[in-house]
């Protein structure tokens, strides 16, 4: 179908469906657009004129663009960014259709893209991007990708197809090892910590990535930060850490609270502060510092912008329902989980309810709950669960020994009026919920901010 | 009377990707709330143990490029690991390390990785993941748990399998048969992980090793299980 047609029809269909209410709207125009005009994604990222960046990886992908397109903002650029839309191709394509004026062209611009490990090789190539960021690789929907090892095939093949420049995280071995896709004339850039740090979990068996994906010979840990990143090589020295041009040296800080650090960028050494918690958002923040090098962008400028960067979308997202405050700390597989309990659980004492769903987009095998560090959890905590998954989580804490409040099969109206009862007003209330948990909750509290009895 | 068992988790590091780690808590846990002690040793590539001391050896899945290196220090313990079988020691291996407990492994690229050949089958892995929630009928019940592997296992005339499958692929999606059995040995493709939703399995595990530890011991008092069979119950029901 002729270009400007497919346009107009894609943004006609998504407007339309955007009327109806209904959800799918933000992809819906690439869907059908994939199918009318294939090479319409290439054609579209022909016309952006300012860089395209994709960041892909298993977990921090939504942060860091976010973190990546606000620098940008602040430098005075327009920025494309799929940050309400979907990772997928599907919608990579609606978001530049969206992003086109009245004569379906799009304008100066530059492209921050989220994009899924399994949809880079297809975006990629489309788009011929100018860096690929590689965040991590964790162990994540096994039952979606098949394995660990696979995942990082298919983005070593969009690094080789599209010949871009690299960013990778040096502190984790399958990521770095992608290097060896690049084209000769790429340039990779790395970026990692330095710094000491001793605050990691007593029970975190998240170690994903244990051996040399070319070998398989093992790899040695002189240092670890949280499943298996950290600073690592084979004893025959054919795989090692490689050094980070970017790197956090010192860490001074670091809590549910925020951190403060310091980053060297080249010959600077800055002080970087963070309100987003934990060490693994200073970690996307790294890579958000690492990106505007790349990029040659000033570096204090873009340390001042990640000092104000507030969370995204599900991500330590503050809900209110009947008074209490709810505190979203989204989960997707165990380094994620771990990561949340050592930044927010490990002292705490305040209800904390799982909510574990399996359906597709959460992952349907549940297995990698055990996975959890569960036992690092305060013995004497409140906890409660729900999710379609209920009992597999009640399950997991009866044999850590941790206390389980209420029943498993309560509906999600049930398990929060519950957890109100026991609490005090103004209290906050930990949910940790999978992603379609998530999107339920939202959308019941939603409706509930209406209704509430102040 | 005090006892006690040693638990030997095979390869915990490099094994470790599917969760099969909650197996050794489930064995664990499942003796403390009885006042029996459980010692865990874990034993990785290149570690020496004798495995004449273990009461249960357990090893979980990992990747197909992990197996390589766990397969050459797998094969270097073969002798030690034929004679426990025939001594009856219990053992549980996962996936990948059931594989392994076969004769070989042929991946999809690269030559074939030996195994130790305590069961009489061989794997060859396809381009078809087998991935979903399983049922499986077995002599000690069902047994519910979730499957995820390219590999496909046949199992040899005369090689019993752990059990039929009421709900999802099993060996190789063709024969109907799931995992394998040898004296105390139990292979499956079954994470979950499989114990903690299958209680009455697990305790016939810890059975069988109490048993040929102490030949007086009269048995595992009951647990309350009603929790692991609402979760078992709820698992049956998913899609697939």
């Amino acid at each position: 179908m002729p270009y400007l047609l497919t346009i107009w029809v894609a943004k006609l269909a998504g407007r339309v469906s955007q009327l109806f209410g209904r959800g799918e709207g933000a992809t819906l125009p690439g869907y059908l657009a994939e199918d009318m005009r294939p090479q319409l994604l290439a054609e579209l990222g022909h016309q952006i004129g300012g860089d395209i960046i994709l960041i892909t990886g298993t977990n921090g992908k939504t942060t860091t663009t976010k973190m990546v397109r606000e620098v940008l903002e602040a430098s005075g650029q327009r920025v494309l960014n799929n940050q309400d839309g979907s990772n997928l191709a599907r919608g990579v394509l609606s978001t530049l259709i969206a992003a086109t004026d009245w004569r379906s062209r799009i304008g100066l611009a530059s492209a921050v893209l989220e994009v899924d490990e399994a949809a880079l090789p297809a975006v990629a190539t489309a788009l011929r991007p100018r860096l690929i960021v590689v965040l991590n690789l964790f162990r994540d929907q096994l039952d979606r990708y098949g394995e660990l090892d696979t995942t990082a095939e298919l983005i070593g093949q969009a690094i080789k197809r599209s010949r871009a420049d690299v960013l990778l995280n040096a502190d984790d071995p399958l990521v770095a090892s992608l290097a060896r896709y690049t084209d000769k004339r790429a340039r990779i850039r790395y970026f990692g910590v330095e710094a000491e740090y001793d605050g990691g979990l007593m029970h975190d068996h998240t170690a994903d990535s244990t051996h040399d994906p070319l070998t398989g010979e093992p790899l040695q840990y002189q240092r670890v930060y949280f499943g298996h990143l950290g600073h690592y090589k084979t004893r025959s020295g054919r795989l090692k850490r490689p050094r980070p041009d970017v790197a956090v040296a010192e860490i001074k800080r670091l809590s549910a609270q925020g951190s403060k650090s310091i980053v060297k960028v080249g010959k600077q050494n800055l002080e970087l502060k963070l309100t987003l918690p934990g060490l693994y958002n200073l970690y996307n923040a790294l890579a958000a510092v690492a990106v505007s090098a790349c990029l040659e962008l000033d570096s204090q400028l873009t340390l001042d912008v990640l000092s104000i960067t507030q969370p995204a979308f599900g991500r330590v997202e503050t809900l209110d329902y009947r008074g209490r405050r709810l505190q979203l700390l989204l989960i997707k597989n165990p380094t994620g989980f771990n990561q949340v309990i050592q930044t927010f659980l490990l002292r705490n004492q305040q209800p904390v309810a799982f909510l574990i769903n399996d359906n597709f987009a959460d992952g349907r095998d549940v297995s990698w709950l055990w996975d959890a560090a569960i036992e690092d959890l305060p013995a004497k905590g409140q906890y409660w669960v729900g999710g379609l998954r209920a009992a597999d989580m009640a399950l997991r804490l009866k044999y850590a020994d941790r206390p389980l409040q209420g029943r498993t099969d309560a509906s999600l109206r049930q398990l929060l009026d519950e957890m109100v009862a026991s609490t005090r007003p103004s209290e906050l209330i930990y949910i940790v919920p999978t992603y379609t948990a998530m999107l339920e909750l939202r959308r019941f509290v939603g409706a509930g901010r209406s209704r509430v009895v102040a | 009377m005090k006892y006690s068992l040693n638990i030997v988790h095979l390869y915990p590091g490099e094994m470790n990707i599917y969760g099969d780690r909650g197996n050794v808590t489930a064995l664990v846990k499942r003796l403390e709330w009885r006042g029996i002690a459980a010692k865990v040793t874990e034993v990785g590539i290149g570690d020496s143990y004798d495995l004449s001391k273990a009461d249960i050896i357990f090893a979980g899945g990992g990747q197909d490029k992990g197996q390589i290196a766990v397969g050459r220090d797998l094969k270097k313990r073969t002798k030690s690991l034929r004679e426990a079988a025939e001594s009856g020691a219990v053992m549980l291996v996962i996936c990948g390390s059931y594989q392994l407990f076969g004769k070989y492994f042929q991946p999809q690229q690269g030559s074939r990785i030996e195994g130790i050949g305590l069961f009489a089958a061989s794997t060859t892995a396809t381009p078809i993941r087998m991935i979903g929630n399983v049922v499986i009928k077995t002599a000690q019940g069902e047994l519910v748990g979730f499957e995820n592997h390219s590999g496909q296992t046949t199992l040899e005339p005369g090689q019993a399998p752990l059990g039929q499958t009421i709900r999802g692929n099993g060996n190789n999606g063709q024969t109907g048969d799931e995992g394998a059995v040898y004296q105390n040995v139990f292979g499956t493709y079954l994470h979950g992980s499989l114990l903690p939703k299958n209680p009455v399995f697990t305790d016939n595990l810890l059975t069988l090793a109490l048993k040929r530890k102490y030949p007086d011991f009269d048995g595992l008092r009951p647990l309350d299980d009603e929790l692991e069979n609402q979760a078992a119950s709820v698992a049956k029901k998913r899609p697939q």
